[in-house]
């Protein structure tokens, strides 16, 4: 895969095992360099926030699991909603989830700021091709 | 004690009525009466009466009105009227407006009403208990889908995290594994996710509503193999349809017929032969469709086929043992869309599913 030069992976999931994972695979087959873990989404939009301060934000790519507790990844997507086009137009979010729920997969489908969703256990090809296209489509 | 009285209210513009009344009942009733609606109407507002027997002749507001009145904001109290006139138009008025539940000749028989407000408070009840038993049916049914929700996420999530540290072991080679542990564990938890994937999709075909859509089985047949092509590459496919007219069918259950078919077909092929093969074949009229799932796999023993669609019932001369509800499951989906199954099979041989399932579309003929 082209690595997109200063791309950054943002990681938000309440799994310590498969935020883990993920970093290892992430970094393993050189998608970025930059992999932020995060157990508590809410952490991770302080982070996303601290980030306007910044002259330029980095592409930055997503992987946000769906059950999770305090907030989940759709109470995420609405609080991220808010944020300034600025921040949001760098952001990609990819959905990852073991949920077979139909509920949970149209409602991710049908949120625009989700540009796909991927089943765990994620798979590094999976994962290297949506961020393929995602990055193709720019 | 008290509450389990019956609470009667009586409106009455006669007050010796309403005091013949007490004195005949109240060792029997709790008794409230009122002298005319308005006065009821405020009544009702703070006490919680079982039964409203209301004089039909008052000056300002008649009983069938009064009822009438009270029909949507307080429904649930059984209604009797009392009159003294029989006349059929205040009959007639009274059962249609004012649903009332019996209709008593003034002056009354006391025998005769006791029994009619009893009857009335079994109704009344029988009423309560229903709605209880909906709320608590309700509450049940919410449980159950957090079940489900909770099973597909709970149970599952651990599994994968299971399966994607096997990937990353094989990814990364920091594992010593030459006597393939790996891929036991990995075989192991698939078996179990396919089994918590099987429960899943028994309770959605339980719960989820029927819904009818144009169905192509051309791309429906062809998506359902390509799924089932990397666990068995050596069996052939032959896949025949005809479909000259459209079809409307449920596409979640067909479909969940067909993957359970498929699949058992794929699973209990021969070890040794030589051109393993799965027939597919869809038959589409008018009014229903024919679908054919041939295999030349292993077979059934005959006393074991009526069996096969029982829940969790395993044909036990396989080395194969499978979870015993995939069948139970493709049963369990045609009877919510009015399909038939029958099932034929030489052991040894192989098996042939015939199912047939109604067209839902409407044609003019």
């Amino acid at each position: 895969m082209n690595s997109i030069p200063d791309l950054r992976i943002l990681l938000i999931d309440d799994n310590e095992i498969d935020l883990l994972l993920h970093e290892k695979l992430i970094l393993h087959q050189r998608i970025s360099h930059t992999v932020l873990p995060f157990t508590n989404a809410n952490r991770a939009l302080e982070y996303l926030s601290s980030n306007l301060t910044l002259p330029n934000i980095p592409p930055t790519i997503i992987l946000l699991d769906i059950q999770m507790p305090e907030m989940d990844g759709f109470e995420f997507l609405q609080s991220f909603a808010t944020y300034p086009p600025r921040i949001k137009s760098q952001c990609y979010v990819i959905m990852v989830s073991s949920s077979l729920d139909y509920s949970d997969i149209n409602r991710s489908n049908a949120n625009p700021m989700v540009m796909k969703l991927l089943r765990k256990p994620l798979m590094i090809k999976d994962l290297m091709d949506t961020i393929q296209e995602i990055f193709r489509e720019q | 004690m008290k509450n389990n009285r019956i609470r009667i209210l009586y409106i009455d513009d006669e007050v010796h009525n309403l005091n013949a009344f007490k004195a005949s009942f109240r060792r029997n009733y709790e008794i409230y009466t009122a002298g005319s609606a308005q006065e009821a109407k405020q009544l009702i507002r703070s006490i919680n009466v079982h039964i409203i027997i209301a004089d039909q002749k008052m000056p300002v507001t008649t009983g069938v009105e009064f009822f009438h009145d009270i029909r949507e904001s307080i429904p649930e109290p059984m209604r009797i009227l009392l009159t003294g006139y029989t006349d059929v138009e205040d009959i007639i008025d009274a059962i249609n407006k004012g649903h009332i539940y019996s209709y008593i000749k003034k002056p009354w028989d006391e025998l005769e009403l006791q029994k009619t407000i009893n009857n009335a408070f079994e109704i009344y009840m029988a009423r309560q208990q229903l709605k209880e038993k909906i709320i608590e049916l309700e509450k049940t049914n919410d449980e159950l889908n957090r079940f489900i929700y909770s099973t597909s996420h709970d149970l599952r999530s651990p599994l994968m995290s299971v399966l994607g540290i096997i990937n990353l072991a094989r990814l990364d080679n920091s594992v010593t594994d030459p006597n393939g542990y790996m891929d036991m564990i990995e075989t192991c938890v698939q078996k179990l996710d396919g089994f918590i994937q099987k429960i899943i999709e028994y309770y959605r075909n339980s719960r989820l509503d029927v819904e009818y859509e144009k169905i192509n089985f051309s791309t429906l047949l062809e998506d359902c193999v390509n799924a089932f092509i990397p666990q068995n590459t050596s069996i052939e496919y032959l896949i025949e349809v005809d479909q000259p007219i459209d079809f409307k069918g449920d596409t979640f259950r067909i479909m969940v017929i067909l993957n359970n078919l498929i699949s058992n077909a794929v699973k209990y092929q021969k070890p040794n032969e030589e051109r393993p093969q799965v027939k597919l074949s869809v038959k589409i009229e008018p009014h229903k469709g024919t679908i054919r799932i041939e295999d030349n796999g292993i077979g059934i023993l005959s006393e074991h086929l009526q069996n096969i669609f029982k829940m969790f019932f395993r044909s036990k001369n396989n080395n194969k043992p499978g979870s015993g509800i995939g069948l139970y499951i493709v049963k369990e989906a045609l009877s919510k869309i009015g399909g038939t199954i029958n099932v034929d099979s030489k052991y040894g041989e192989g098996t042939q599913f015939e199912i047939i399932i109604p067209n839902r579309n409407e044609f003019d003929t």
